[in-house]
This record gives structure tokens, sequence and C-alpha cells, in this order.
């Protein structure tokens, strides 16, 4: 009951963290927000936290590979990488001039 | 007394009356329709008009028996959500003017009621087509050139979607002699080739690729409104009658796969915010499909459970995107940015929608997607989870950082803005509640899916592994904004499926207008020339009667063999 007692708490702040770092001070030239730094702990401790307490939960094992340590970790990371890689890579050929069609098809 | 009114009759009926209303009245009326066909539709559950499942409204049509009210778990949870949603984009739609636009809206969502509570595949097919007209409406009505041209497009699609349909449909009755729509027994060889063809019909306005490009080539040339209105109906009623008639087919688990995994990377390119949540809109069906073709219990309460908060949490959505739109114009990455300071509560309610579509625990995404994609590890389906992990990522990617973080934070546009009316703010602050209420409390939610639950989102397991892939997903995110890897946005639209056609339609009408027209002038001059010279030899009075023979011959000749081959026909 309390490894559920703590992911309730850690997912509230991981949802507070995330928002307020990637969101709130992103982009932006000079610091949006004065306890930046403070969002960005939170971030990096939910971060690091959610792996460890992966390593105590009973997790409900289907596939080989989900015996990994932190494997759903790892596979977010590795996902949104190759998800923007691939999507750059595309760009090769995909994107045309917002009045590409007009000129194409004669209108 | 009557024992059951359809709510999708009251909507269509009703929407005719909306323009003898002004200002005030109409309001009024225009919100006491969808208010009437909630109602309708919870007194249905009551079983104040009897116990469901129940069917009702028949009417003799042919030598076949209509059924216009058939109402059981899967129709009535779709019956609510579409009435619910309906309700909720109404309060938003107020200070929409253009009577005609409200009535082609409120038709559009009445013949999608009408299909849902279709007992047969004729009002099926009558509710199908009504449907497919009010939308390319409610397209025309964004009122640009853009938007006519891209409705035309649409209908394209749909008429021929309809065609293959009604194929079906009329080979379906031919060869079994029932109407009647209910899942089709795919292991008989009579039934397999016409609910093929159902199937196909069904695929088009599910938006399946490579079928899915008149989606976000159409929606988001609508107005404010029309493109919330469209994003909720069309493809949640195809994933209805996929649910009715296609539960367990397994080819749905690749297309679902497919359909998943396709637009992430379209959402990733796309700089149109209302393209962006169109491409996120075919991912999330594609969730859906995928447990409607695996077909367990678990499945299917997920892909239903995931379409009823889909159309909550991706309508708040595009109810927020909208409002950027209503307040600044464009809604386009490249242009926005750092609206949070002006829009406050919209920037709220974007953020309420993003977690919810990204599945963050405590929002709905979280306990309505992880049933279908449970339902794949429990069949040990190592590669469509996979894939339905990596789309998770994806989703939280473009929906749950894009979008909000394009359109109100980034670097500040500098945008005179502020939050939308009260009215908007209503609504997308019911879509929001309604979005953490289900996520944190989703029994009741489970009480009225088709197969009973059993099935708890809140494990300690579950809730690290999604907060696993969602966080370092989001940190992928981060380092590759701080590195300078990540592709900026770009002014540009991207090539989907339909350019084939396109430019193969386009090509074709350039040679018919080019090179075609001009053969055609060159023979029609030569043969000119020949018949001067042939009406050289003779008086002009003679010429006329040769040509009146041989026209007369003609048609003789083919009206006598038209009539043999009647004879023949009836003989035989």
């Amino acid at each position: 009951m309390e490894i559920m007692l703590s992911v309730f708490v850690l997912t509230a702040l991981a949802i507070l963290g995330f928002t307020a770092y990637v969101l709130l001070n992103f982009g932006a030239k000079e610091p949006r927000h004065r306890y930046r730094d403070l969002f960005l702990a939170i971030y990096g401790f939910t971060l690091i936290t959610m792996v460890v307490v992966g390593l105590f939960a009973e997790w409900h094992i289907v596939f080989p590979w989900q015996e990994l340590t932190a494997f759903y970790a790892v596979y977010g990371f590795a996902a949104c990488v190759f998800l923007i890689y691939f999507a750059k890579g595309l760009r090769l050929w995909l994107p045309k001039e917002e009045d590409y069609y007009e000129k194409k098809e004669g209108m | 007394m009557i024992q059951w009114l359809h709510p999708g009759f009251i909507l269509i009926f009703g929407a005719f009356l909306i323009p003898l209303f002004r200002g005030k009245w109409k309001q009024g009326y225009l919100l006491i329709l969808p208010a009437a066909a909630l109602i309708d539709v919870i007194l249905m559950k009551m079983g104040v008009f009897g116990d469901i499942p129940i069917s009702t409204w028949r009417l003799p049509f042919l030598e076949y028996e209509l059924i216009f009210g058939r109402v059981d778990k899967l129709s009535f949870i779709f019956g609510l959500i579409f009435t619910l949603a309906a309700l909720i984009v109404a309060i938003y739609a107020l200070n929409a003017k253009s009577s005609v636009e409200h009535m082609s809206q409120y038709i559009y969502v009445g013949s999608a009621l009408g299909v849902v509570f279709a007992g047969d595949l004729i009002t099926l097919y009558i509710f199908w087509e009504i449907m497919a007209i009010a939308s390319t409406l409610i397209i025309w009505h964004g009122g640009t050139d853009k938007a006519r041209r891209a409705g035309f497009r649409y209908i394209m699609w749909h008429v021929a979607g309809g065609i293959i349909l009604l194929a079906g449909i009329i080979t379906y009755i031919g060869n079994t002699g029932s109407v009647d729509f209910n899942a089709f027994n795919l292991g008989s060889n009579s039934v397999y080739l016409p609910s093929l063809l159902i199937f196909i019909g069904f695929i088009i306005n599910a938006a399946v690729p490579p079928l899915h490009a008149w989606l976000p080539d159409a929606y988001p040339e609508s107005t404010v409104v029309g493109t919330v209105f469209l994003s909720i109906f069309t493809t949640k009623t195809a994933v209805y009658a996929l649910a009715r008639g296609f539960e367990g087919f397994d080819v749905l688990i690749w297309l679902g796969a497919l359909m998943v995994v396709y637009p992430i990377f379209y959402a990733v390119l796309e700089n149109d915010l209302r393209r962006v949540l169109c491409y996120s809109l075919i991912n999330q069906v594609g969730f859906m499909l995928c447990g409607i073709g695996i077909g367990t219990a678990l499945s299917v309460n997920g892909a239903i459970s995931h379409a009823f908060g889909n159309i909550l949490f991706e309508g708040l959505l595009f109810l927020c995107v909208g409002s950027v739109l209503y307040r600044t114009g464009p809604a386009k990455c490249t242009e926005l940015g750092g609206l949070y300071r002006t829009m406050p509560l919209t920037t709220a309610f974007c953020f309420v929608g993003a977690a919810s579509i990204s599945a963050f625990p405590f929002f709905t995404g979280f306990v309505t997607k992880s049933m279908v994609i449970d339902a794949t590890a429990g069949l040990g389906m190592a590669f469509v989870f996979l894939l339905l992990q990596l789309a998770s990522a994806g989703v939280f990617h473009h929906a749950g950082i894009k979008v909000p973080f394009f359109a109100f934070f980034a670097e500040d546009a500098n945008l005179n803005a502020r939050d939308p009316p009260f009215n908007m703010l209503l609504s997308m602050g019911i879509a929001a509640v309604l979005c953490i209420f289900i996520g944190v409390y989703p029994y009741p939610l489970y009480q009225i899916l088709p197969y009973p639950v059993v099935f708890e989102p809140y494990t300690a397991p579950h809730m690290i592994g999604q907060l696993q892939l969602l966080l370092f997903a989001s940190l992928a995110f981060v380092v590759l904004i701080k590195s300078g890897l990540y592709p900026p946005e770009q002014r540009k639209i991207n090539l989907d499926s339909d350019w084939p056609f396109r430019i193969a339609g386009a090509k074709f009408m350039r040679f018919v207008e080019g090179p075609l027209m001009s053969f055609a002038a060159w023979m029609d001059s030569n043969l000119k020339k020949i018949a001067a010279d042939f009406s050289a030899y003779g008086e002009e009075k003679e010429e006329r009667i040769l040509i009146g023979v041989s026209v007369l011959l003609g048609l003789l000749f083919l009206a006598s063999y038209l009539i043999i081959e009647l004879i023949y026909g009836w003989i035989a």
C-alpha cells in the first residue's frame, strides 16, 4: 500500500514538474518563472525516482524484455528520439510550399 | 403513448425550426435540442420505456422491415456520448451567427445518432449518406475558396465509400435475404465478399491509412465550431459500425497498428495545429480499431471506452485550438506562442486535454487506452504491443507537448488576445471536468460498457510504467530541443496519400483539355472536310434524307437489340 501512496504523490509531482518546467520555461530567452530551477529539480527528481521505484514494483511480466530494468523508460526515450529523427528524414521530401497544390492543379 | 423517441429525430427535425428563432430565443432553442436528446438517451437507460436491449420503430420498406431504434449496451453508450458531446459543443457554438450552419451541424449529429440506433443495413445506409452530405455542408461553411475545394474532395471520398458500402449491402441482402445489421459471419462464403465491401465502406469513414487523406485535408478548412463537430462524429460512427459488425476481425488489429503509427510522424511535421490534432485523431481511432480487432471482452471494452473518452479530450483540444483561432486568426505553430499570459483559462483547459490524451494517470486516457494495450500484452502480441507503446509516446509528443507548447508557450509572438467568451469557456470547462472525473473515478463509465469489466487501472507497476514512458519521452524532447537537433517548425504543407489522386486528376484533366481536345478538333475538321466532299456530289435535300435514313436505321437496330434482349431475359 505504501508503494501505491508514494506512486500517487510522485505522479502529482511529475505532472507539476513537467508542466512547469517544459511548458513554462522552454523556448523563452529570459527565465519566465522565478522557481524555474525548483521545477527543473522536481522534473529531474521524478525522472530518477520513477526508475528507482520501478525496481521495487512487482511487474506483471508477459514478454521477456519487460524484465529489463526500467524498460519503459528506455523505450519511451528511444521511441521519442526515433520518432523525431524519422520525421526529420521525412522532411526531405514530404513538405512543400503552402501553395503547392494550387500551382500543380493549375487553379 | 410514445414508447420510444429517437434522439436523432429530435435533432434532425428540430434543426429545421432553427431559422424561425432570433437572438436569445435562438440561443435557448439551440441548447434545448441537444439537451432534450441527451435526456431522451438517459431515460432509455432508466428503463422507463422498457429494459435495454429494445428494438422499436419498425417501418415496412419494400419487402423488408426497417428498425430505426435498436437499443442495447453498445448503441446506448455511443448514443450517450454523442448527445453529451453535442450539448457541450452546442454551448461552444452559441456565438456562431448562421442559422444554416447550425442546421447542418444538428442534422449531422442527428444522422450520426440515426446510424448508431439503426437496427438494419438499409437504415444504416440512409443515415450514413445524410451524414456525408451534412458534413460536406459543414466544411463549406468555412466560406473560403480553399474550404469549397476541400469540400469537393471530401465528398468524392465519401461518395466512393458510400457506393462501396451500398454495393456491399445490396449483395449482402441478395445473398442472405436478411437486412439485419449484426456481427457479420465472415466464415460463410456467401457473406464474406459482401461484408468485405461493407468493411471497406466503414474503414473509409474511420480514416484508415491510406484512405484517410480526406480528414486532415478537409476538417481544418471548416469554421471554428464546424471542425469540432466533424472531429467527433464521422470517425466514431465508423468505430461504432465496426464494433457492431466486425468485432474480432483480425485484419483490424493490423490496420489499427498502422493507423496509430502512420500519423504520428505527420503530426511532428505539421505546422497547422488543427491538422496536428486531425492526425492525432486518426492515431486515436487506431487504438480503437486495434481493440475491436482483438475482440476479447477487455479489448472491446477498451476500444469503446477509449471512443467515449476520446470524444471528450480530443474534443476539448479542438475546442481550445478553436478558441485560439477565434481570438488570433491563425492556428499555426510558426505564428503562435506565449498565449498563456493572455489566455490563461484556455491554457489550463488545453493542458487537461493534453494530459488526458497522453494518458497521464488521473486523466481519462489512462483508464481507457491502457485496456487496449493490456489486451495486446495479455494475448502475447509483442509487435503490436510495442507499436502501441511507440504511438503512446508519439501522442504525448505531439498532442501533449507540441500543441500546448507552440500555442501557449514557446517564443512569445506578442499576439493581442484574451480568453474567449463565457459560453466557450463553460463548454471547455465541462469537457475538462469530465476528463478529470473519468480519469479519477472511471467506474461509472466501466459500468455502462458492453462487457463486464474486470480491470483495475491504478496499480503500482501500471502507473510507474506509464510515467516512465511519458517522462522519458519528454526528456528526449527536452534534450533534442536543448541541443538544437529538434527540427524547427516550417511554414509548409505535407504531402499525404491523396497526392497521387490530386496530381493524377489534375494531369488527366490537363491531358483532356490539351492534347485530347486538339486531337478531337483535328478529327472534327477532317470529318467535316470529308462530309463536305460527299455533300458536293448531291443536292441538299438528298443529303438530308441520307442522314435521316441512316440515323433511323441505327436507332431501329439498337431498339430491336434491346427488345430482343428484354424478351430473352423475360423468357429465361
